[in-house]
């Protein structure tokens, strides 16, 4: 019953106004238990689908006449991911979400997780372009939430470019259906040779592109640093931890899986690079804290695609691991900040002078985060780093060796601007006394459940290996794909 | 001659999104923008239309005797165009609310005067 993932979740959603009859104060909790059914029942479902594939036909009918779940290793992990992810973040938002229209954000905040949740488990072209519209018409209207200037005025940026890039995905989708008179992705990948590569050249350009502006790949993520520096902090931090990864993975599925593109690797690869130093060098100038980290989550989703784009099994585990790994530290990062900044009231990285004395926990939270992106061992993000570094030099090309020695130098960069994050937290005094802060609960135990991850991940990833290794065979095994919908 | 008038109405829609588009990318007044986005999903919702049309069509009911398969149109696209629309109007609906608020905030619409957030 896979269809649970997408129907618990969206069922509460709607529910959250009825909740709201009996008292304001339970909607905060609906998307707790929403998220807590998706994650345990997602934990519940990996051994099986592990084993075999599960496949869901909704109304009985089979794969090609009609929509499909294809609850894979990908799938379902991804899924586990954005469950834990959005629990987190949805404890957090009990203390800090206060003011406004408290249940419309959790609504708003419920169906943007059923729409990524949705997009990564559906086998039906038209089907993930509607999820990916759920995910991103509610991001749209939660970057806005606080309805100041600047979060109007980003979500105003956000939701032109998203639409324009929603509208290349249905062209993409129309030309593909004109094509082969199916929106089955298995069916379309099985018949993609049949017909001329110049007329299947036009739809993969548009959905790539399309599915780019939500990945914020190089020249399509003018959006990113200010929808996520404007947003609320929860919804920065599942903008930057969950959104961009549903655009990776529809990116990576649509290049993948339908196209079986292995000629577009190396532009992958090239794009992946130019994202890494655009998004590590705007980075490094930033003075305000959140547009800084949103920064950092472009050279991540660089480096995400980079991996992509060595198109070997390890490179794409280690694409996968990265795509954990930074979910983790940047959804940490950005609610320790953002208890900073409710704190402080500032988001310049000076007003952070001294805070590691008055609110040791958060910084230091902060500060693992922070050596996890930098891919410091025995953090979660040193693995991912270590296998994308070892796939890459195991190609043993001269081009794949040169790029690589780039990427390291956009990591050498990301430690510079990181580590500046944390001398103003330890080593200089702030001018205000230095009273001690005990966070509340409902910041403290997301942070800390988060970061135990990380570094249990860290310091024993082959306990997500055998995972991340099945995901990335099922990316790369199309004919293995096909067999499994079509039968 | 014949290659062009087969195409006519391909070249209508997509004549319909590139005119879309290029409102977006020219016209300094949000509202225009907002319009601009809205011919542009109207293009595209006729081109999905266009791909499964058919001359002097039926609709796909078997309801006489007498009616072939071959001369039905494709039920799908619209059923696509259906949901697309519904899409199209959440995200409308939502853009000119936004544009209301901004309007509150910057006391205009134009957008290169709208300019807080920087690279």
């Amino acid at each position: 019953m896979v269809v649970l993932l997408i129907v618990v979740p969206l069922g509460l959603a709607f529910a959250i106004p009825l909740f709201g009859f009996i008292s304001k104060r339970v909607t905060g909790f609906v998307p707790v238990i929403g998220m807590l059914f998706n994650l345990v029942y997602s934990l519940l479902l990996l051994p099986f689908v592990l084993q075999k594939p599960e496949m869901v036909s909704i109304g009985g009918f089979p794969p090609p006449f009609s929509i499909n779940l294809v609850a894979g290793p990908l799938g379902v992990g991804l899924s586990a991911l954005i469950a834990l992810v959005g629990l987190a973040v949805s404890i957090y938002a009990l203390g800090y979400i206060r003011e406004g229209a408290q249940e419309k954000y959790h609504v708003l905040y419920l169906l943007l997780l059923t729409g990524a949740t949705g997009a990564v488990l559906t086998g039906d072209i038209f089907n993930l372009f509607v999820f990916y519209e759920i995910l991103c018409i509610s991001s749209y209207a939660l970057v806005a939430y606080l309805g100041d200037r600047s979060g109007i005025e980003a979500a105003v940026k956000y939701l032109i470019q998203g639409s324009v890039g929603s509208g290349l995905i249905l062209i993409g989708i129309a030309i593909l259906y004109g094509l082969f008179g199916t929106l089955n992705m298995a069916q379309i990948a099985q018949n993609i040779n049949s017909v001329s590569s110049l007329s299947v050249f036009v739809p993969l350009v548009l959905l790539v592109t399309g599915f780019g502006v939500e990945a914020a790949v190089f020249p399509l993520n003018a959006w990113l640093p200010d929808a996520h520096s404007s947003a609320p902090s929860s919804i920065s931090a599942i903008l930057s931890g969950i959104a961009i990864k549903v655009g990776i993975y529809a990116v990576a599925r649509v290049i993948f899986t339908i196209f079986g593109a292995s000629n577009t690797f190396h532009f992958l690869l090239l794009l992946g690079l130019i994202t890494l130093l655009v998004g590590e060098m705007s980075a490094f100038k930033q003075s305000n804290i959140k547009r800084m980290l949103a920064y950092s989550s472009v050279g991540q989703v660089g480096l995400i695609v980079y991996a992509f784009g060595i198109g070997t099994s390890a490179g794409i585990a280690g694409g996968l691991f990265q795509i954990v790994s930074h979910a983790l530290a940047k959804s940490v990062l950005f609610l320790a900040v953002g208890y900073m900044i409710y704190r402080t009231g500032s988001m310049a990285i000076s007003s952070m002078n001294g805070i590691g004395k008055r609110m040791p926990f958060v910084s230091f939270a902060c500060v693992i985060a922070a050596f996890s992106l930098v891919g410091l061992p025995p953090f979660a993000g040193f693995p991912s780093k270590f296998l994308i570094v070892r796939a890459a030099l195991a190609q043993g090309d001269v081009l794949f060796t040169v790029l690589i020695g780039i990427v390291l130098v956009g990591t050498v960069i990301e430690g510079a601007y990181f580590f500046r994050v944390v001398q103003a937290l330890y080593f200089r005094d702030s001018d205000k006394d230095a009273r001690l802060e005990k966070a509340p609960a409902s910041a403290a135990v997301p942070i800390l459940a988060l970061l135990i991850l990380i570094v249990a991940f860290g310091i024993y990833p082959d306990f997500l290996m055998p995972l991340l290794n099945s995901a990335a065979s099922e990316l790369l095994d199309k004919a293995g794909y096909i067999k499994g919908v079509l039968g | 001659m014949n290659l062009l008038y087969d195409s006519t109405y391909y070249i209508a829609s997509i004549g319909l999104i590139a005119i879309g588009l290029y409102i977006m990318l020219v016209k300094k007044n949000l509202i225009k923008v907002i319009i601009g986005l809205c011919i542009f999903e109207t293009g595209i919702n006729l081109l999905l239309i266009v791909m499964g049309y058919i001359s002097h069509g039926t609709a796909p009911v078997f309801s006489q005797t007498g009616l072939s398969a071959g001369k039905m149109v494709d039920p799908t696209p619209q059923a696509l165009v259906l949901t697309s629309i519904v899409i199209g109007v959440a995200v409308l609906a939502l853009a000119l609310s936004l544009a209301v608020r901004l309007h509150e905030h910057y006391g205009t619409l134009n957008l290169r005067k709208i300019r807080d957030l920087k690279w």
